[in-house]
């Protein structure tokens, strides 16, 4: 495999496991009836999804601080890019990857 | 007694003035202190911990909390004190002068909190305490776009506090009157007297007025107390 095929497939790996353990992490603080499904495909925003909308700021909130401190630079997803967008980055885990991950070409190109 | 032991606070505009009241407050009752300012810190304390940080960058700000966040494990209580003013007639005011009134009286106080909120989420415990002002009141001339930074302010604790409560964090504001400081040497001291003489206790305040509301805000027993401005002196 091209070593920057790797690269970029172990940079969608971590950017995953970062919103997986945001929704661990919101888990812990919900109540058992409540808990969130985590998976690559799981709903975060519209009508499928079950996060309310403090909920989903709080996974926000836990990813940007997560890429913040592992990039060394702020990093913000709900900038107007983001919100003006047909399809929301914000609809499933795979989307919000897809979104983070163009971002991050921007900031340090894998 | 050590009413703060095992708390961090943040404070801005902690070099002088209120700020350096307060922040020296804190670690006399056994805080860590963090301290954001445009310039250096005089103040000696192990506990004390200086950020230099131009409070009208709103990225600037944003890099100060990346640096917190590789430090430090949490921040209890955030004290929005930084603040400029000019005092000028609305229709000779510099823009710019009204612009950095806005950006480091309203616009920083939103970055600050918010930022610490995301700390204060963690240990599900917060006190955010804004230092308003008696202009908000009293709309004196000259204090357009100051006054209405400060009501701003207020708004801000307001709106906050109905995001963060299920947080535990509570936001609230003092609105000071006139206490010594430089701020206040900027102002005509004729003026400010006569607005003094005007007030239900017709006197400058004093640190420990200050002191007092802050302690209050700022208490476990005050988890209840949100969304709330108290002025100094009866003004209101």
């Amino acid at each position: 495999m091209e070593p920057e095929v790797t690269e970029a497939a172990e940079r969608r790996e971590e950017i995953v496991r970062i919103i997986l353990d945001a929704l661990k992490s919101l888990n812990q603080e919900l109540d058992e009836g409540a808990q969130i499904e985590i998976t690559p495909t799981t709903p975060l925003f519209g009508p499928d999804a079950t996060l309310d909308s403090l909920a989903l700021v709080s996974v926000i909130v836990d990813v940007e601080t997560a890429l913040t401190l592992k990039w060394d630079q702020p990093v913000s997803l709900t900038d107007d890019r983001a919100m003006s967008r047909e399809i929301s980055p914000f609809d499933d885990v795979g989307t919000l990857t897809d979104y983070i991950l163009e971002l991050l070409q921007e900031i340090s190109p894998a | 007694m050590d009413i703060y032991s095992a708390k961090t606070a943040l404070v801005t505009g902690s070099t002088r003035g209120v700020g350096r009241i307060i922040a020296d407050h804190f670690l006399k009752h056994g805080a860590e202190v963090i301290g954001f300012a445009r310039g250096p810190s005089s103040l000696e304390s192990q506990a004390y911990h200086h950020v230099q940080v131009d409070l009208a960058d709103p990225l600037a700000i944003q890099q100060a909390f990346l640096g917190l966040h590789k430090r430090i494990a949490r921040i209890d209580i955030v004290v929005n004190n930084a603040a400029v003013l000019t005092s000028q007639y609305a229709m000779i005011m510099p823009p710019a002068a009204a612009q950095a009134m806005v950006n480091v009286n309203l616009v920083a106080p939103f970055i600050v909190s918010r930022e610490a909120a995301k700390f204060m989420r963690k240990s599900k415990w917060g006190r955010i305490i804004n230092i308003g002002s008696m202009a908000v009141a009293l709309e004196p001339i000259g204090d357009s776009v100051y006054a209405a930074t400060k009501a701003g302010l207020s708004t801000l604790a307001n709106v906050m506090a109905k995001e963060f409560g299920a947080m535990n964090v509570t936001c609230n504001t003092l609105g000071i009157t006139a206490i010594e400081s430089d701020m206040l040497a900027q102002l005509p001291r004729d003026k400010i007297e006569a607005i003094i003489a005007g007030l239900p206790v017709p006197r400058f305040a004093k640190a420990e007025d200050i002191l007092n509301v802050v302690d209050f805000f700022a208490s476990d027993a005050s988890g209840y107390i949100t969304a709330q401005t108290v002025f100094l002196g009866g003004v209101n």
